[in-house]
């Protein structure tokens, strides 16, 4: 049987997830379903409320 | 996202989507289907070379359609993987026609027009679901005219502006504008293409088209066939020449957006769209207007609401001081309609609910705080799932286990959960990881009691 963990979704979210479950030793497959990571938060110029860059 | 490209434990499947899920929480069985890029993920450099070539282009997805780019694409500049990507849709060669450009500019010989979609499968124990949102369509409310005047946009086309990556390099130039700038650079072109023709006809006759076209018109040459012909191409030159001085002048007048206002609520705590809160978009609009303002110290801000949520740590504060240090200003009221006003300026028409009045206010750009969405793919995933899905689409989950679907082992976080900000994104992400560590724990102590 399997350790391994899916993450559907490489956006914020997903990111998050995939390397927490990373860093605590597990083998993670991350699908995304467009070219490259980042989701809707790639597209954000900052963000708030530190006014960082998004990327 | 560095990190997700380069650590050792995550394997990273970009343009991909998962085709079937068999199995139970412990052990589940997935089918993947890795989509054709027409380009070797193991030899792109992701260098840029090939789209540099590319003859073909076409609207840029990632900026929302604001900026352009080629058939062969990365989808953003910083982008992981870089590998680059051939749009199917638009590309010549995939199309029957003659090209091949891209793989001839290809140093790392990456690009294979025969590549086919694979099939991989993979075995795991549970899975998390973290497919986001989509942005609402502003169009389906016909009153704010999103779509029509060009100066009405979104919130997130609006980031793409405010970008120094983005389609004006981070400058406030409106769409507008943008468009006639555009339509000047194509008239350019065709009046240079009719001066080289009429400059013929000016170097074998010795004359100006101007000063010969003053004697053609009082009657001289008639029945010369060579110059009616001149007179014919130099008609066609001031048809494309007037009207690009006109457009010139009118340019002349263009500046980056000074006067902006934004519009809460645009499809959401709306009877007739979403009833619910979607959360992020009042701080959301307060960030931008405090962006802009950086931008350019004279920029002003209004921001159109019932109310200003701002609830969460910090967040009264960040408004407050948005009012103080960033020319923002906070009008209580909603929005009736915005109409197109001279300039393209649009005009906003909405209720001032402290003094009772229905007023009318010009701007240079209007800003939509459009909801949060539930993610176009969320039924297809769901089925194949066979997970449950909320009444407005989002992904069901109870109060008292608010990660956990409708099905053990399938856990859910961030906006396909429902609306919420970056901070409970990534804390529900984490939470999300800690639930599925639990599952491969549970169905390891079960196997070995067995």
């Amino acid at each position: 049987m399997s350790r391994d963990i899916l993450v559907i979704g490489g956006g914020i979210a997903g990111i998050q997830s995939s390397l927490d479950l990373a860093e605590m030793g597990f083998k993670v497959h991350l699908v995304e379903r467009l070219p490259s990571i980042g989701g809707k938060m790639a597209q954000l110029d900052k963000t708030f409320p530190t006014n960082d860059c998004a990327i | 996202m560095l990190d997700v490209g380069r650590h050792p434990n995550i394997e990273l499947l970009a343009y991909s989507e998962v085709e079937k899920v068999e199995g139970e929480a412990g052990d589940f069985r997935i089918t993947v289907r890795r989509k054709a890029r027409y380009v070797d993920e193991d030899k792109c450099t992701g260098c840029g070379a090939c789209k540099e070539k590319c003859p073909t282009i076409v609207p840029d997805a990632f900026n929302r359609g604001l900026g352009q780019r080629k058939a062969i694409y990365s989808w953003f500049a910083q982008g992981i993987p870089s590998t680059h990507t051939i749009d199917p849709q638009y590309c010549r060669q995939l199309n029957g026609k003659k090209c091949g450009v891209c793989k001839k500019g290809c140093k790392a010989d990456a690009i294979n027009f025969d590549q086919k979609e694979r099939i991989i499968e993979l075995e795991v124990a549970s899975i998390i679901v973290a497919t986001g949102y989509d942005i609402f369509d502003p169009a389906l409310i016909h009153e704010y005219q999103y779509g029509k005047i060009a100066n009405v946009v979104t919130a997130i086309e609006f980031e793409r502006l405010l970008s120094a990556s983005g389609p004006t390099g981070g400058h406030l130039d409106r769409p507008s504008d943008r468009a006639i700038e555009a339509e000047i650079e194509e008239l350019e072109k065709k009046a240079a293409k009719s001066q080289k023709v009429i400059g013929k006809f000016e170097e074998q006759h010795g004359e100006s088209s101007a000063e010969f076209y003053t004697r053609y018109e009082k009657g001289e040459f008639k029945g010369d066939e060579e110059r009616e012909k001149w007179a014919e191409r130099y008609k066609e030159h001031l048809a494309i020449v007037e009207p690009l001085e006109a457009l010139k002048k009118r340019a002349e007048g263009f500046s980056a957006a000074k006067r902006l206002a934004f519009i809460q609520c645009v499809g959401s705590r709306d009877a007739r769209f979403y009833p619910f809160c979607s959360g992020y978009c009042c701080m959301h609009s307060i960030k931008e207007a405090i962006i802009a303002h950086e931008h350019g110290s004279e920029t002003t801000s209004t921001i159109f609401g019932m109310d200003i949520r701002a609830v969460g740590k910090g967040f009264e504060e960040y408004k407050v001081r948005g009012g103080n240090n960033s020319n923002i200003r906070y009008a209580r009221g909603r929005v009736a309609e915005i109409i197109e006003g001279p300039d393209n300026n649009p005009i906003v028409v909405y209720e001032d609910t402290r003094e009772r009045k229905v007023k009318e206010e010009e701007f240079d750009l209007v800003i939509l705080a459009t909801a949060c969405a539930p993610n176009s793919g969320v039924k297809q995933l769901a089925e194949i799932l066979d997970i449950e899905i909320d009444r407005f689409g989002f992904y069901k989950t109870s109060a008292n286990q608010p990660l956990d679907t409708s099905r053990p082992g399938i856990f859910v976080c961030g906006c396909a959960h429902g609306p919420m900000d970056i901070p409970e994104s990534v804390a529900q992400a984490s939470s999300a990881a800690a639930r599925a560590v639990q599952i491969v724990t549970a169905s390891e102590k079960l196997r070995k009691a067995s």
